[in-house]
């Protein structure tokens, strides 16, 4: 496979927008070209190379992208894209391929909000945490995520999975406020602790490994065993209708719940 | 100004498809005129396209906006030297409204509703859609003192009124939705026929029409009435809107124009006893217009894909959120009526979807008179009204409508007779619907054709009609109409091949009609105790002030 490293030759003040860093972009351009792709700094119009050094292997094909260094305040990479990989050895900006179809992108430290925003297909890894609104839909959006992975080995922000439609997250570490809100046919796993998860769930499932304030609109139904550890599944989020399923270790009781 | 050898479409004067030159001075169209010449030579020429009915300003809209941050994405334009920034497709911002009308050749649009009371919004927003002129129609249907004045039979007090109303709202004319509901919907019940009595209110639908068209009348108002039926969207409708225009055939106008103008007919031309059997009835109004005379309506053309609905039929928007589980906006408006506001998504493979679209072409395809049908897709109800060009293609050509009933559900075929349907309309009938009647509906003299005098309004298509079949040709056709080669407003080229090179302000029409003084008397004794009484705000912070409308048309009209 044909691989490109892209190191920044700064660091950013102003956030930018890289959405043409992207394997499927690259795949059909020579370096020159590639070098010559746009990007936004604040709203100034740049070419990649005017902010970073592209290095790699010439001639077109499948594409690898290495990211070298801190690209924290750089957006949008890897956005709607379909094949290819790219390894970030650092961390990585707002919007991280949000949209996807497929590939894959693999980070070593930690992704910014929005990772993977209505993604469709493919799969991201995160090896520290991510931010808020991991695979979740645009405001206003009825769907997030419809199908792919997402996996995080640290913890994710708030508003996981919003309005997850179909696909997959797991989170080694803890979830923060409304995971799963609005499911309609996503599976999200959290091996922490999570904060009132699936509020207006219709369909799917949501597995807290930890402590979870469970929702009074959620009905109680029977112990279950998922790999090895005895949780309580709750039916929900009843407000919907919904027959969702959500599975919690240690149910954060306030005495009114009842179950 | 000259525009050369055109093919000169201007249904008013009598005139279709003739070569011939227009000259334009001081914003009007004159006789003989100097200066610049626009080559037309070949090309279709019609006057500046009218669009009679579309939401485009006010609270609603905004609400739409502010409950679809989604719509946003598309329609994303950057800003240039020249224009602002533009977003959204079925909920656009101020600037993309106005760009997006004269691309398309239209120079001139009438908000459909607006409260008095939110009118000074309404107008904020119209200040800010550049380039055409516009006017707004007032809402009275569920007002409470229009519901006394017809529970007392008092017209000349109604008359009053209205003529108060639209000076307060600086309204061009007199719109009524559901008439009764809005009123009804503040006790969570509507009303469901012309004879259902309003709550608290010993009145009736058919009465408070009956009334608002006499009052209509007796001003002497340029539009008529513009009326959303009661139960309207709802399954065999068709009944009360035939009903509804039988009720006001003995009223007559004293003007040239209809004595009522039901606006949106798609949404009320549906038979049925429910969703399951639900069918058209289009054949049926259509008919109904080809006997009679005294009515006109607008398509509100369904499009497929996304609409935001919104209305000030506030158990409507009810029924769509429950029904679609949609995002829901309801808004109670004081003593003057209920809205609501619902996005929602027509698809190609629902069944009811696919009948809608097939009604709004019936309709239009049935009825014989072109000048009796405006061509709107209720903006965005229906559909955006950038979609105009795919709705002028749709009733140019069968074959394109042939394509599109393959790609909907078959009941599409069965439950219309839209696949019966031989007529393909011409230009001319695409100039009367777009531009002449629209005018003419509105009562606006000086729009919707090339006479002397008329507004300098033209539009010159890149379509050569000599030489193109829009039947077969209707891809190239519906391209060509969405981006013209010139639009002409005020004597000023605004686009230039579908480009926009100029941005002038336009102008507002409103109406400032006279009454009796002891009629206004009356009225402002009512209006005192009201406004102590009921309303949130000051009779003194109600009034829409000069200053909301900077460039007004006051158009005078009142009791003879």
């Amino acid at each position: 496979m044909r691989e490109i490293t892209i190191v920044p030759l700064q660091e950013f003040e102003v956030p930018l927008e890289a959405e043409n860093i992207r394997p499927d972009i690259f795949a059909t351009l020579s370096l020159e070209e590639i070098r010559d792709l746009e990007v936004w700094e604040g709203n100034r119009r740049r070419y990649l190379s005017d902010l970073f050094s592209v290095a790699g292997n010439d001639g077109t094909g499948e594409c690898l992208i290495r990211l070298d260094g801190d690209f924290s305040r750089v957006k949008r990479i890897g956005e709607g894209m379909r094949e290819g990989e790219i390894l970030v050895r650092g961390n990585i900006g707002m919007r991280a391929g949000s949209g996807m179809r497929g590939g894959s992108i693999n980070i070593e430290g930690d992704a910014g909000d929005w990772l993977g925003r209505e993604m469709r297909g493919g799969s991201i890894s995160v090896k520290g945490n991510a931010g808020n609104y991991v695979g979740s839909r645009y405001w206003g959006e009825r769907c997030g995520m419809r199908g792919g992975e997402i996996e995080i080995e640290g913890s994710a922000g708030a508003y996981l999975g919003d309005h997850i439609c179909g696909g997959q997250i797991k989170v080694k570490g803890d979830a923060g406020d409304f995971p799963g809100a609005s499911n309609r046919g996503g599976a999200i796993t959290i091996g922490g602790d999570a904060h009132l998860p699936g509020a207006e769930m219709v369909s799917g499932t949501i597995v807290v490994k930890g402590r979870a304030r469970v929702l009074p609109s959620y009905g109680f139904q029977e112990t279950a065993e998922i790999e090895g550890q005895l949780l309580w599944k709750f039916v929900g989020d009843l407000v919907e209708k919904g027959k969702g399923e959500l599975y919690v270790a240690l149910v954060e009781d306030d005495g009114q719940l009842d179950k | 100004m000259i525009i050369k050898g055109g093919i000169v479409y201007d249904p008013t004067n009598g005139i279709f498809g003739e070569e011939m030159d227009i000259f334009l001075e001081k914003g009007k169209v004159v006789e003989e005129a100097k200066g610049k010449e626009i080559d037309a030579r070949g090309l279709l020429v019609m006057p500046g396209g009218v669009d009679a009915h579309a939401h485009v300003a006010g609270t609603k809209v905004n609400t739409g906006r502010i409950m679809r941050p989604e719509d946003a994405r598309s329609g994303l334009e950057p800003k240039t030297k020249l224009l602002r920034p533009c977003t959204g497709y079925t909920v656009p911002n101020c600037y993309a409204i106005g760009y997006r009308y004269a691309r398309m050749g239209y120079t001139t649009v009438f908000e459909a509703a607006t409260p008095i009371i939110e009118s000074r919004h309404t107008h904020e927003e119209l200040e800010e859609i550049p380039i055409v002129d516009k006017g707004a129609l007032t809402l009275f249907g569920s007002n409470w003192e229009v519901l006394e004045c017809v529970r007392d039979d008092d017209l000349d007090k109604l008359a009053a009124y209205v003529a108060w109303g639209l000076r307060a709202s600086r309204g061009y004319g007199v719109k009524v939705v559901n008439p009764g509901g809005g009123e009804a919907w503040g006790f969570g019940t509507n009303v469901k026929g012309l004879d259902d009595p309003v709550p608290n209110f010993d009145t009736t639908p058919r009465e408070i029409i009956r009334g608002l068209v006499k009052a209509n009348e007796m001003l002497n108002l340029p539009h008529s009435v513009h009326l959303h039926t009661n139960n309207l969207g709802k399954p065999g409708n068709y009944t009360t809107v035939l009903d509804t225009m039988d009720t006001v055939k003995d009223i007559t106008s004293t003007r040239d124009r209809q004595v009522l103008h039901v606006t949106h007919m798609q949404f009320s031309s549906y038979g049925g006893t429910g969703w399951r059997d639900f069918e058209s009835e289009a054949p049926q109004i259509a008919e109904y217009f080809n006997r009679n005379d005294h009515v006109t309506m607008d398509m509100g053309q369904m499009i497929f894909g996304n609409a935001t609905t919104m209305t000030a039929d506030g158990p409507l928007e009810y029924n769509n959120a429950r029904l679609l589980h949609a995002k829901w906006s309801n808004h109670d408006i004081e003593l003057e009526d209920s809205s609501g506001v619902v996005p929602l998504v027509y698809g190609r493979k629902m069944p009811v979807n696919a009948i809608q679209w097939a009604i709004g072409l019936e309709l239009a395809l049935l009825t014989e008179s072109p000048w009796k049908t405006l061509l709107t897709t209720d903006h965005p109800n229906g559909g955006p009204f950038v979609n105009y060009p795919e709705v002028i293609t749709l009733l140019m050509s069968k074959a394109k409508r042939e394509e599109e009933m393959a790609t909907l559900h078959e009941l599409v075929a069965k439950r219309t007779v839209l696949p019966t349907i031989e007529r393909e309309l011409d230009w001319g009938d695409i100039a009367v619907m777009t531009r002449a009647a629209p005018a003419k509906v509105l009562g606006l003299a000086e729009k919707g054709h090339l006479g002397v005098g008329a507004d300098a309004d033209v539009t010159v298509y890149d379509l050569r009609p000599e030489k193109i079949d829009p039947a077969r040709d209707h891809k190239r056709v519906k391209e060509a109409l969405g981006r013209v080669k010139y639009t002409i407003k005020g004597g000023e080229v605004v686009v230039r091949d579908g480009e926009i090179v100029a941005v002038p302000r336009g102008r507002t029409y409103w109406v400032d009609a006279s009454v009796p003084e002891k009629d206004a008397e009356r009225v402002q004794v009512d209006l005192v105790e009201k406004f102590e009484k009921y309303y949130s705000i000051q009779k003194s912070n109600y009034m829409v002030q000069d200053a909301y409308v900077t460039d007004p048309v006051v158009v005078k009209a009142g009791v003879i």
